[in-house]
């Protein structure tokens, strides 16, 4: 018989104590949901099961503890970190959830600055560990757009992605190893080695599993020399996204690598740089690392540049100042927050990737249907900011003006209807319809087109390390 | 009932950094390379507008909505946003000199662009922006025009087509009055006053007509003789340091962290006060 959520409280007051299980009903409400559903939240309106409580975990064998506890009692247990997450993977769909929340365990354990890795806890903030990194002349080389607010254990969790990517890899190739909590309580350690061929590499279970496979309590990284005396930004502006992705494909395909390699189109643009974008496309790139090897990336794409007549370049004092506003911390939250309240209008962006060779017909493709279908566009738009030697991503913008429904209906009106858009034609070209905010709850309609034949490998993971399916319910599998 | 605002495109100055603070031979620091914004008193006065004239066609009268800004052209962008939203008439006043300490040029241009058979009844304006901060703007231009002003306006609703209900703030508190028109209101820190975005479809509507452009030459000829158009002369400019320090409290539990900031800090600093 189901635990009453009388019953699970007493339980987890029982593993972690009082103190550690917060019941308050407001902390209840607003962790029944993410960014997905701010909407909804900042009208006061809570669509979702509230859940039974949020539990702050202190350590990995309290964790285990908890876990296990969930498993034998079949309570759907949903892991959090910064609470930064944009795609309903913290909404509490079942009823009498416990939301089990890392962010007490920030310490970090060790900058290991001769092997080049860092080491701490789940709730370790990206940006603390960042700031004690630079102090030493290092950097983890991950920088999302979140990294004042989100927190290790979430970013691996989400397979996040940061700004530099196109040097520095996304987080999974910054992870060398960390340590998980499976369900049924078994503490894991993937040990830190520079490579191994023992067979798959088990790291990928872990990071991108969204907490539907389990709980990541401690990570490590790489770390890198940090050497922004060596920086070189450079920025044009250009007529058209076709030139843009050609212009990116060949400085990829030709082997450079820049930290940064952005390509905005005139819609996106004008909401970033209307100060001198006047109307087109914007394509930035910042060239990173030794002093030799950054001036040759700045001359290559320099070089590469120039064979489109089309592009102008401005003057980089226009991208420094872009560039030194890249992130948003809570105040930037809280303005965003009173911006909807007062206008009903609301931006969300949806990110998927595709090879060079069909990425401009999908961006053309959901822009114009987008702007055909849905009511109340404001801004239609994307930019592409991750690039690779065989495709690219998209980050498509969409904002709207809530008209003529409730707060609750903002969703299935609007929202919803933008992202199965942007995912159908993406899956439709061969792109992937997740680049870096994870599945969540609200694209697993999709799952199954997205992996195809093997989704078989994904599913047996689920049914392998969460068989009585207590993980974060919904989430990446169809609930 | 007719309304004009005046509003002013300026740099977002949270988005320049301390150290990129550059003062040129003019004595003006360096903005181009920061994005712009709608001075964000003039954002509540606009938005202030559209509110008024939604009540009064609610109401079954008509309100004629105006937009004028002083500047260069890249206020064109948002005058088409204005024009979408819908501001009949989104005008600008190209003027090209340093306008950062001269209310009394605005002021002055904002009179005689009224008299140019531009008739309103209500004028709505931010009450500084954040680039001269000098606060002068409304006052002179009501008494340029001989009309009564209404400091740090917070909330306007309507009541008939000669009368309006205007919230302030004052220094004795909130002050709701019923005001006769013409009037010119100056708004400060409005609630519920970021202003509202127009649709793909609304912009669409307006199309690519360039805005209307008035040159400043052709308007200051208009100014009564004497009247002063000169502001303050710029001789310096000096950066101040709003550096704090802080020092972060570190302790196993709340309590821990309460108490120390209470006897570390707080108990000398209340018995110093007399509290």
């Amino acid at each position: 018989m189901a635990l009453t959520r009388e019953n699970i409280v007493e339980g987890l007051e029982e593993i972690v104590g009082q103190e550690q299980v917060i019941t308050d009903e407001a902390v209840l409400r607003e962790s029944s949901v993410d960014r997905f559903r701010r909407f909804e939240e900042l009208h006061g309106v809570f669509t979702q099961p509230i859940p039974a409580a949020v539990v702050y975990v202190h350590t990995t064998e309290e964790t285990a503890a908890v876990l296990k506890f969930a498993n034998d009692n079949m309570i759907n247990i949903v892991p959090r970190t910064g609470h930064t997450a944009t795609e309903g993977g913290l909404e509490t769909i079942a009823e009498n959830s416990v939301v089990v929340d890392g962010s007490a365990m920030n310490k970090i354990i060790k900058i290991d600055t001769y092997n080049m890795q860092a080491t701490c806890q789940c709730g370790t903030p990206l940006q603390v560990l960042e700031d004690q990194l630079r102090e030493k002349g290092f950097t983890t080389g991950h920088s999302p757009q979140s990294k004042p607010l989100a927190q290790m254990g979430g970013l691996v969790a989400t397979r996040s992605i940061g700004q530099f990517s196109t040097l520095y890899g996304g987080i999974e190739d910054m992870v060398v190893g960390l340590e998980a909590v499976f369900p049924n309580g078994k503490i894991t350690k993937i040990k830190n080695v520079p490579r191994r061929a023992a067979g798959p590499d088990i790291r990928h279970v872990v990071i991108g599993n969204e907490g539907a496979l389990c709980f990541i309590t401690e990570v490590t990284v790489k770390i890198y020399k940090y050497m922004p005396e060596n920086n070189i930004l450079l920025g044009y502006t250009l007529d058209n996204m076709k030139t843009g992705f050609e212009i990116l494909r060949e400085v990829m395909v030709n082997g450079y690598k820049p930290s940064v390699a952005r390509l905005y189109d005139p819609e996106d643009g004008a909401y970033h740089f209307s100060h001198f974008a006047d109307g087109k496309c914007v394509i930035i790139f910042m060239a990173e690392g030794p002093e030799k090897i950054s001036a040759a990336t700045a001359e290559a794409i320099e070089a590469i540049v120039a064979k489109y007549d089309e592009c102008q370049k401005v003057d980089t004092r226009y991208i420094q100042t872009w560039f030194d506003h890249l992130n948003w911390d809570a105040s930037n939250v809280a303005e965003e927050r009173a911006e909807i309240v007062e206008t009903k209008n609301i931006g969300n962006t949806t990110e998927i990737s595709a090879n060079w060779d069909i990425i401009n017909s999908i961006y053309e493709t959901c822009v114009e249907r987008i702007r055909n279908e849905i009511p109340d566009m404001t801004l239609v738009g994307g930019h592409s900011s991750h690039s690779y030697i065989n495709g690219t991503n998209l980050y498509f913008v969409h904002y709207y003006n809530v008209v003529d429904c409730k707060p609750e209906e903002e969703i299935t009106k609007y929202h919803r209807p933008i992202k199965k858009i942007i995912v159908e034609e993406t899956i439709k070209a061969g792109g992937s319809m997740c680049h870096h905010h994870g599945v969540g709850k609200h694209r697993t309609d999709w799952i199954r087109d997205e992996y195809d034949t093997s989704y078989y490998i994904l599913e047996t993971l689920k049914k392998s390390f969460d068989p009585k399916g207590i993980m974060n319910r919904g989430t990446i599998f169809p609930a | 009932m007719y309304i004009l605002t005046c509003f002013k495109v300026v740099p977002d100055l949270d988005k320049l950094s301390g150290s990129s603070w550059t003062i040129d031979d003019q004595l003006n620091i360096e903005t181009a390379f920061v994005s712009k914004m709608i001075n964000p008193y003039d954002e509540s006065a606009l938005e202030i507008a559209l509110q008024l004239s939604d009540q009064i066609t609610t109401s079954g009268t008509t309100a004629e909505l105006s937009a004028i800004t002083i500047g260069n052209s890249q206020a064109d962008l948002y005058l088409k946003s204005l024009r979408a939203l819908g501001y009949k008439k989104a005008c600008r006043i190209n003027c090209s000199i340093d306008l950062r300490f001269n209310p009394e040029y605005i002021a002055a241009l904002i009179g005689a662009y009224i008299k140019q058979n531009n008739p309103c009844d209500l004028i709505l304006m931010g009450r500084q922006s954040g680039e001269g901060d000098n606060a002068k703007t409304p006052f002179i231009t009501a008494e340029i025009i001989g009309w009564p002003c209404i400091a740090d306006v917070l909330k306007v609703d309507y009541i008939s087509p000669k009368l309006i209900s205007v919230t302030n703030l004052t220094d004795n508190g909130i002050l709701r009055q019923t005001v006769k028109l013409p009037c010119l209101l100056a708004v400060g820190n409005a609630p519920n006053s970021h202003l509202r975005v127009p649709t793909l479809k609304t912009i669409k509507t307006v199309g690519n007509e360039p805005a209307r452009v008035i040159e400043d030459k052709n308007l200051i000829k208009f100014v009564k003789p004497g009247q002063k158009i000169n502001g303050a002369k710029l001789l310096g400019l000096e950066l101040i340091d709003h550096t704090r320090q802080g020092i972060i409290i570190e302790g196993n539990s709340a309590e821990e962290k309460a108490l120390l900031l209470y006897n570390n800090y707080l108990k000398g600093w209340l018995a110093d006060n007399g509290l």
